[in-house]
């Protein structure tokens, strides 16, 4: 790898955690979700930075070409972000019909209420 | 009576039936409390039961049966019914046999009573390749809790205050009806079926056809059989 090549791979993950790291200030992104994230960035950081440590992984894993140990990693990264996402939305479904079922019987409390009340001005 | 029950009816897009199901339990059944769940329906069902002046639950956005029922289920605990009837607002479910299966439930006999098509075979039969799913899920039911239920897509079903309790928090959101069953039998409530005679719906369109009859026996399948290893076995006891 050229000094170059690591140059702008250094710059591109730092790029990714600055990003991330502005999503959360600007509160866009909970910290909840922003772990994974903030995890791949420092992994990019250390992998661009010390490649060696690619070629120990490469070498412990047994692939013989360091690329495709980085292709894979990636890959199983991208599944288990959507993993959690797919987690993290059937939560929210559950909390919406939770939602959902509370403001319908409170609707019909309000309903009923408000038919007493105006029953009661009538008489 | 002294006994309080309510009849919750599914309403999504029911307009061409609603008031007649409504008002042939009414006619059948004056004793009885009803309340209409209006799933958002987008047709004119939730000014026409405002204009009724009927009891009704109205969802501000869309569940599906499943999340509707439950919210009924909650109504019903919140005031303290004593039995909780499931009927369908299209007419399929006859007010003439809500006894059959409430009667059960009243005397202990049972936590949920489902009114069966398939006990005495009378009255409509529903097309063969449903009675193959029915039979096929209901197999299945069997070989995962043990319990033999007939007709387990059966909308027709009373639950007594505890079941209606268990519902109130455990309740699937699509096609919950067979999968009711195997969570309550799981749970160690007991299920029985009473013979009742059901009719062709009345107008408006089922809700499962076509294609998407494939997709509900995988999903329900799937479900029964997640629910198998997510609900612990209470031999016995009841919770």
């Amino acid at each position: 790898m050229t000094a170059r090549l690591q140059l702008y791979m250094i710059l591109g993950a730092v790029i990714l955690l600055a990003v991330i790291f502005c999503l959360l200030k600007r509160g866009l992104m909970s910290v909840k979700y922003s772990l994974l994230w903030l995890l791949l960035a420092v992994c990019l950081v250390i992998a661009a930075a010390v490649p060696y440590t690619v070629f120990v992984l490469r070498d412990l894993l047994d692939i013989q070409m360091p690329v495709n140990l980085i292709f894979l990693l990636m890959f199983c990264f991208v599944l288990v972000v959507l993993l959690s996402l797919s987690v993290a939305i059937t939560q929210l479904a559950e909390k919406c019909k939770r939602l959902t079922q509370a403001n319908a019987i409170l609707e019909k409390r309000v309903r009923d209420l408000e038919d007493t009340v105006k029953g009661g001005k009538q008489e | 009576m002294d006994k309080k029950i309510l009849v919750l009816i599914p309403c999504y897009n029911e307009e061409s039936n609603i008031v007649t199901t409504v008002e042939h339990l009414r006619a059948t059944c004056p004793e009885v409390d009803f309340l209409v769940i209006n799933d958002c329906s987008t047709d004119g069902s939730a000014a026409l039961l405002r204009e009724k002046n009927y009891p009704f639950l109205d969802l501000p956005v869309n569940l599906g049966i499943g999340g509707g029922m439950q919210c009924g289920y909650q109504y019903a605990v919140r005031n303290h019914y004593d039995v909780t009837v499931q009927m369908d607002g299209d007419g399929q479910h006859d007010p003439a046999y809500l006894y059959n299966i409430v009667q059960p439930v009243l005397d202990g006999a049972c936590d949920m009573c489902i009114g069966s098509r398939f006990i005495t075979n009378e009255g409509f039969q529903t097309s063969f390749m449903r009675r193959v799913g029915i039979r096929f899920l209901s197999g299945m039911i069997y070989l995962l809790s043990g319990h033999k239920v007939l007709d387990v897509t059966s909308g027709f079903r009373a639950v007594n205050t505890r079941l209606a309790q268990y519902f109130s928090a455990h309740y699937a959101i699509d096609y919950p009806e067979p999968e009711a069953i195997l969570a309550s039998s799981l749970v160690g409530f007991r299920v029985k079926e009473a013979p009742v005679i059901m009719h062709e719906r009345q107008g408006g369109a089922s809700s499962i056809f076509g294609f998407k009859s494939a997709y509900y026996m995988v999903k329900v399948s799937l479900a029964l059989i997640i629910d198998r290893f997510s609900i612990r076995k209470q031999k016995g006891g009841r919770p």
